[in-house]
């Protein structure tokens, strides 16, 4: 355009147009970027926790859901496992999660002091542990094996040791072990 | 055009932008309320409010199955950051009263001149907390426990207020030529170890865990051995276990050894 040794007279019209082309790719973009964030948030779970639970930090140890004789894994009659755990400064108890594989999981996790994330290579699973709230998370372990579980929110000097481990195994061998306890973990 | 025609039903400008702002709310309201959490796998709602409920983050108690109980006593202690914060003279002066019944193991200030604990400088909420679980039978001992039961609770706080205010043994590791233990510097973090200090003080505090700089290497190896067999389960949700499980019998000896190096004036006390 510049090249152009001619000085148009209707300049106002091609402002005009290319005004609107702007506009037109503009109004795209957002629509695109807007559509991408929908689609991923309803095909790809990356939504918030569906419900606010709450329970108090300074008591988890007392009683409760939280009480350390009921954390670890816990068979639902629905054929569902219920995982319970807890982050403190500076290791989650327990320190070995057992799952067994192709079972749906629910997750519940909580802190007793400050924030900790929970964080499971190798998955999606990836939460804060806010102290005062229950994290709540789905999951589902195709296949047998050994994965870690580190704390990836900075809790205070202690942090870099801190971390468990989440072992999946074999369905029928981990219902076979629900048979005589109530509360499954692999803590050796 | 005039002011007062323009919040008119006459004005079709203001009915379009009214009812454009007013549509977009209620879309927004309905996705975000009842579409996106009706769109999420794994959730049953009850009703329609449940599920407007939950996406507004109402708090909701909920806790399925029937908690397994534990069959033994867990330490019922509620320990915080700001717990026994600012005593009183008073509290402080009641304490040493108390304090002489205790003289006989933990030293007449604090000191131990037996591989009991010394408490002088110790953090209050660690000796609040032992107290506590020795009269609840959280943690069970021999001697402690017949003179834990008969304590009123704010003997208890009185008693941790006077041992936190002593004069503390300083830290003190003759052998500066060889490196401190790493299990006590770095902890071993492939082996979900924390650093001794992150929570026993000398790098960070925890609430409720005891300072431990000039104790018995005696009693620091048996309550971790303790600790990692679970014939002590008083630290609240395993936390001590969990580090005491992963360390070696070496590690403990090293700790205990550690952390028992004594300056020479309470040698001297000791060997008197």
């Amino acid at each position: 355009m510049t090249s152009s040794p001619h000085i148009h007279d209707d300049g106002a019209a091609v402002a005009a147009r290319a005004e609107r082309r702007w506009a037109t790719l503009s109004i795209v973009i957002i629509v695109v970027i807007a559509g991408v964030a929908a689609f991923a948030g309803i095909h790809q779970a990356t939504m918030p926790q569906v419900r606010v639970e709450t329970a108090d930090p300074t008591t988890l140890h007392i009683g409760g859901e939280f009480v350390e004789t009921n954390l670890g894994s816990a068979a639902e009659p629905d054929g569902t496992v219920t995982v319970r755990a807890i982050g403190q400064r500076y290791s989650f108890t327990p320190q070995c999660i057992l799952v067994p594989t192709d079972t749906p999981i629910t997750l519940r996790a909580t802190s007793s002091d400050v924030v900790h994330g929970l964080l499971i290579q190798g998955t999606n699973v990836n939460t804060m542990l806010v102290p005062g709230y229950v994290s709540v998370l789905t999951a589902r372990f195709e296949k047998p094996g050994e994965h870690l579980m580190p704390c990836q929110e900075f809790c205070s000097i202690g942090h870099e040791g801190m971390w468990a481990r989440v072992k999946v195994i074999d369905k029928a061998a981990f219902m076979n072990m629900t048979s005589n306890r109530r509360r499954l973990d692999c803590v050796e | 055009m005039s002011a007062e025609s323009v919040f008119s039903l006459r004005n079709r400008w203001f009915i379009t932008a009214v009812g454009i702002t007013a549509g977009l709310f209620l879309l927004t309201a309905v996705v975000g309320l009842i579409v996106l959490p009706y769109a999420q796998r794994d959730v049953t709602f009850t009703s329609i409010w449940d599920a407007i409920c939950s996406a507004a983050g109402v708090p909701q108690v909920r806790s399925s199955a029937a908690p397994v109980q534990p069959d033994f006593k867990v330490s019922t202690v509620v320990v915080t950051a700001s717990m026994l914060g600012q005593p009183s003279q008073e509290s402080i002066g009641r304490g040493a009263t108390l304090a002489q019944q205790c003289a006989i193991c933990h030293g007449p200030v604090g000191v131990s001149r037996a591989d009991s604990p010394n408490l002088a400088g110790q953090y209050a909420s660690a000796i609040y907390k032992q107290l506590k679980d020795f009269t609840s039978g959280a943690r069970v001992n021999a001697i402690m426990t017949p003179f834990a039961v008969s304590l009123s609770e704010q003997d208890m706080v009185d008693l941790s207020a006077y041992y936190a205010y002593l004069p503390r043994l300083p830290a003190y590791h003759p052998e500066q030529g060889k490196p401190a233990p790493r299990i006590v510097v770095n902890g071993a973090p492939m082996r979900n170890i924390a650093a001794c200090g992150s929570c026993h003080g000398a790098l960070d505090n925890k609430a409720g865990s005891p300072w431990l700089e000039g104790q018995s290497a005696a009693y620091i190896r048996t309550q971790l051995q303790a600790f990692a067999s679970g014939a002590r389960r008083n630290d609240i949700s395993q936390q001590m276990r969990n580090i005491a499980r992963q360390m070696t019998p070496e590690e403990i000896d090293e700790v205990a050894q550690y952390y028992a190096s004594q300056p020479p004036q309470s040698r001297r006390a000791s060997s008197e």
